[in-house]
C-alpha cells in the first residue's frame, strides 16, 4: 500500500470518527434559567445546577446542554430572539408575562410532551398551578410549572410583642386585619392607633405598608368581590369602578390616611432609604406585608434575622378569601426542530420531576408546583409553620392576569399609576374613573 | 428618448468614474468617510425610515409580519392620549428649565474662564470632566448625593439651618433636580463653545468701547452679547433638541416618577415600546416629538433671521 493510499485511509477514518463523535452528540440543547449570576457561583443553588445538568446529560448519552445566562430584561430579549429565530429552546418563563408568546403561537403545547414521555405524568403537580399554563380546561398547555407563590402577609414578631398582641390566624376578616394594625402602630409614647391620645406624626412602628404597585392589591379588590377588567379582557367598565372595587381600594387608601396604621409614601421612601425594608421590618419598624415566598431568602440571609423573628399568615377575608398566584414555568419554544423535541421534552420531565425539585428546594425562594417537592419541603424546612402557611392559601391563589392577557402590563401599568395618585391624595372615584377611561382605550385598540 | 442618449449614459457614467477616481484626493476623502456614511446609513436613516412606516403599523408582535396595516390610527390615538402629551409637557417645562439655565450658568463659567488667571487651563478641564463621564455613572454618583436620609446636599442643608428636601421623591422638586444634574453634567461643553465665541470677537471692539467710555457690563451687554448672537443661536437648537431628547437622568434617577412628574416624551416612549412592546404606536409617539422639535428649530430659526434683518437695518 503506497504511502498516499494510507494517508488517504487514515484521513478517512479520521473523518468517519469525527462524524460518529458528532453524530453522538447531535442534539444540543440550549438552556436558559440554569445559571446562576456571577456573584452566586459556588453556591449550593449553583451545584444543583451542575449537578442537574451533568447528571442529565449522563442520563441522556448524545444530548448536550448549553446552560445559557438569563440576560438582561429577558422578556424583550426573548421577544426578539423568537423573532430572529436564535431563542433557546428551553426556558423558565415568568406566567406574568407568558400571554404575549402564547398568542403568538410561541410556545409548544406541552400535551406533545406528555404524549412522547411516559414519564412525564401532569399528577405531579399542583392543578391550581398547572391551569395557570392553560387557557381552557383539558386546552393546550403552555409550559410545565416549576415553582409558584401565592401572595400571603408576612408579620414581625418582635412589632407583635412589642405591641402585646397576638399573632393573626388563617381565615381572619379585613375587620380583624384593621383593628390589629391599629394596635400594632405605635406611637413614640407607646400609644397604638386606637388610642385617642395616638400621635400619627411621630409613629415609630407602623402596622402595614402600602405600595402602589397593582401586583401587591389586586387581590384585595377581588377579596372583596370586585375586580379590574371584565373576565374576557374587553372593558374596565363596570369592574373596576364597581361598588366592590371602589370600597376594596377605599380601604386600601384608608390604612394610609384615615386609619394612619401605613406610611404615606413620601413617608415609606424616606424610611427605607435610611435603612433596608427588610432590616426595618425585622427590627420591627414595620409589623406586617404583604408578599410572595421569594421574600424568604432575603429575610433568612438578612444580618437582623432570628429564628422565629417573623411568621406567615394566609390573606384576610372579606367578601371572598383570595389571593393571587405567581408562578413560572418550563417552556419550550413551538419551532423546536423534530430531532431536538423528544430531549427537550426529557429535560423538563427531569426538571419538574421530584428528584430535582427536592434539591432546588433549598433555595426556598418559591414553593416548588411539583406536589411531593412541596410536601417534602415543608417537612424539612427550617420553619415547617411557614411553609404550610404558604400552601394553606393555594386553593385560594388565582391565576395572575398577565397569564391571560397579552396587553396586561399596559394596564398594570396604570393601574399603579392611579393607586399612586390615591395614595398621594387624588380622591378613589375621580382617580379610578380616570384609570377605567385609560384602560378602556388601550383595550380598544 | 433616442438611442443616441440611451447610449450616450453609460458613456456619461463611465467618464463620471474616471473624472472621479482620477482625483486622488476626493477618492482619500471619501474612503475615509466611508466608515461612518455606513454606520450613519445603517444605524440612523434605515431604522428612521423604518420607524416612520412603523408608525403606520399596528406592530404589538415580535413578527413584522404580524404588523398590520392601520393608517393613521396611531396618530389618532395618539391625539387623545393625555398621558403621552403630558409627557411632552414635562419635556416641554424640562426644556424651558435646562436650556436657558444652562446656556446663562455656562456663559458666566465661560466669561471667567476667558479670563487670564492662574490655573485656568486646569479649572477648564475640571469643568469638562462632566461631559465625558458616563451618564449613568454620574446619575448614581447624584443619586447618593440627593438621598433625603444620608445624602450630603441635604446634610449641607441641615448644617445650615436649611429644611431638608426630598429631592428626587417629591413631584414639586424631582425635575427640577434632573435640571440642575443636567446642567451641570453639560457646563463643559456649553462653556467650550462659549469661549470659542468669546475668543473670535476682535479685541478692537473693545479698544473703541472703553475709548467711548462703556464700563465692563456695558462692554459685556453691547458688545459681547450681540456678537455672541450665532454662538447662543447654536446652543439654544442643540440645546432645544438635546432637553427634548433627556433619557438617561430620568432612567436612572426617577423612573419617570414621583406621580409621573419626570415622565418625559422619550422615555414614555421607551416604556411604550420595551415594556409594553408597542412599537407601532411607539414609532408614532417618536414622530411627533420629532415634529415638534422641528417646529421649535423653525421658530428658533426665524426669530434668529428677524433679529438680524433688525438689527442690519
Amino acid at each position: 500500500m503506497s504511502a498516499r493510499l494510507r494517508l488517504l485511509l487514515l484521513i478517512i477514518a479520521i473523518v468517519a470518527i469525527s462524524f460518529g463523535v458528532v453524530r453522538a452528540q447531535d442534539v444540543e440543547l440550549n438552556v436558559v434559567g440554569f445559571v446562576v449570576p456571577l456573584e452566586e457561583q459556588g453556591t449550593p443553588l449553583d451545584e444543583a445546577y451542575q449537578a442537574f445538568i451533568g447528571g442529565f446529560e449522563e442520563a441522556h448519552p448524545g444530548v448536550s446542554v448549553n446552560a445559557l445566562e438569563t440576560p438582561p430584561e429577558f422578556d424583550t430579549q426573548l421577544l426578539v430572539d423568537l423573532a430572529a429565530g436564535t431563542a433557546p429552546d428551553i426556558w423558565n418563563q415568568d406566567a406574568s408575562t407568558i400571554s404575549r408568546l402564547v398568542d403568538n403561537g410561541y410556545v409548544l403545547d406541552m400535551r406533545e410532551c406528555v404524549a412522547l414521555v411516559p414519564e412525564l405524568n401532569l399528577d405531579r403537580f399542583f392543578p391550581s398551578v398547572l391551569s395557570i399554563h392553560q387557557r381552557e380546561a383539558d386546552g393546550p398547555i403552555y409550559g410545565l410549572p416549576n415553582d409558584f407563590t401565592p401572595m400571603v402577609i408576612y408579620y414581625s414578631t418582635t412589632a407583635f410583642e412589642r405591641a402585646g398582641v397576638e399573632p393573626p390566624q388563617a381565615g381572619w376578616t379585613w375587620e380583624e386585619f384593621v383593628e390589629t394594625a391599629k394596635l400594632l402602630t405605635l406611637d413614640a409614647n407607646g400609644n397604638n392607633a386606637s388610642s385617642p391620645d395616638f400621635d400619627p406624626a411621630n409613629v415609630v412602628q407602623w402596622g402595614f405598608r402600602v405600595r402602589k404597585w397593582a401586583f401587591e392589591w389586586i387581590y384585595r379588590v377581588w377579596q372583596n368581590g370586585g375586580d379590574v377588567i371584565a373576565p374576557d379582557g374587553s372593558t374596565a367598565s363596570g369592574y373596576l369602578d364597581s361598588p366592590e372595587s371602589i370600597e376594596a381600594i377605599t380601604w386600601l387608601r384608608d390604612l394610609v390616611t384615615v386609619h394612619q396604621v401605613a406610611p404615606t409614601p413620601t413617608t415609606l421612601d424616606q424610611m427605607i432609604q435610611q435603612l433596608g425594608f427588610l432590616d426595618r421590618f425585622l427590627q420591627g419598624d414595620f409589623a406586617m406585608f404583604d408578599r410572595g415566598h421569594w421574600e424568604l431568602v432575603g429575610l433568612r440571609s438578612n444580618a437582623n434575622f432570628t429564628e422565629g423573628s417573623f411568621g406567615v399568615v394566609g390573606q384576610p377575608q372579606n367578601a371572598a378569601r383570595s389571593t393571587v398566584m405567581y408562578a413560572s414555568g418550563f417552556v419550550i419554544r413551538a419551532d423546536i426542530p423534530e430531532e431536538k423535541k423528544l430531549a427537550a421534552c426529557q429535560f423538563v420531565e427531569a426538571a419538574t420531576n421530584l428528584e430535582y425539585q427536592n434539591t432546588k428546594a433549598l433555595t426556598g425562594i418559591a414553593i416548588s408546583a411539583n406536589q411531593e417537592a412541596a410536601a417534602a419541603a415543608v417537612e424539612t424546612s427550617a420553619d415547617p409553620a411557614i411553609e404550610a402557611a404558604f400552601n394553606a392559601e393555594v386553593e385560594f391563589g388565582r391565576a395572575p392576569y398577565g397569564s391571560v392577557y397579552a396587553n396586561w402590563p399596559t394596564i398594570e401599568e396604570r393601574l399603579d399609576a392611579m393607586m399612586e395618585r390615591i395614595l398621594a391624595g387624588g380622591e378613589v372615584e375621580a382617580e379610578v374613573a380616570v384609570a377605567v377611561e385609560e384602560i378602556n382605550r388601550e383595550l380598544s385598540r | 428618448m433616442t438611442n443616441a442618449t440611451l447610449a450616450a449614459r453609460p458613456q456619461a457614467l463611465r467618464s463620471f468614474w474616471r473624472r472621479f477616481w482620477s482625483r486622488s484626493n476626493e477618492k482619500i476623502g471619501y474612503l475615509f468617510i466611508l466608515p461612518s456614511l455606513i454606520h450613519i446609513i445603517v444605524f440612523l436613516f434605515i431604522p428612521l425610515i423604518f420607524s416612520f412606516f412603523l408608525s403606520f403599523r399596528d406592530w404589538t408582535k415580535p413578527n413584522f409580519s404580524d404588523a398590520p396595516y392601520v393608517g393613521l390610527e396611531n396618530y389618532e390615538f395618539l391625539m387623545e392620549d393625555s398621558r403621552f402629551w403630558q409627557a411632552m409637557s414635562n419635556s416641554g417645562y424640562y426644556t424651558l428649565l435646562a436650556v436657558p439655565l444652562g446656556m446663562a450658568i455656562s456663559l458666566g463659567v465661560a466669561v471667567v474662564m476667558n479670563q487670564k488667571l492662574r490655573g485656568v487651563y486646569f479649572f477648564r478641564t475640571l469643568f469638562f470632566m462632566p461631559v465625558v463621564s458616563s451618564w449613568v455613572a454620574v446619575s448614581i454618583i447624584w443619586l447618593t448625593l440627593l438621598d433625603p436620609n444620608v445624602g450630603i446636599v441635604n446634610y449641607i442643608l441641615g448644617g445650615l439651618g436649611l429644611p431638608q428636601i426630598n429631592w428626587l421623591g417629591d413631584p414639586r422638586s424631582a425635575m427640577p433636580s434632573i435640571v440642575l444634574i443636567t446642567i451641570w453634567k453639560g457646563l463643559g461643553f456649553n462653556m467650550v463653545i462659549w469661549l470659542a465665541g468669546l475668543q473670535a470677537i476682535p479685541q478692537e471692539l473693545y479698544e473703541a468701547a472703553a475709548i467711548d467710555g462703556a464700563n465692563r457690563w456695558q462692554k459685556f451687554w453691547r458688545v459681547t452679547l450681540p456678537l455672541l448672537a450665532p454662538t447662543s443661536f447654536f446652543l439654544a437648537v442643540t440645546g432645544v433638541i438635546g432637553s427634548f431628547q433627556v433619557f438617561t437622568p430620568v432612567y436612572v434617577l426617577t423612573k419617570g416618577g414621583p406621580l409621573e412628574s419626570t415622565n418625559t416624551a422619550v422615555y414614555h416612549i421607551y416604556r411604550r415600546a420595551f415594556q409594553e412592546f408597542d412599537f407601532g404606536y411607539a414609532a408614532a409617539q417618536s414622530w411627533i416629538l420629532f415634529a415638534v422639535i422641528f417646529i421649535a428649530t423653525i421658530i428658533q430659526v426665524v426669530y434668529v433671521r428677524r433679529r438680524r434683518e433688525e438689527i442690519q437695518f
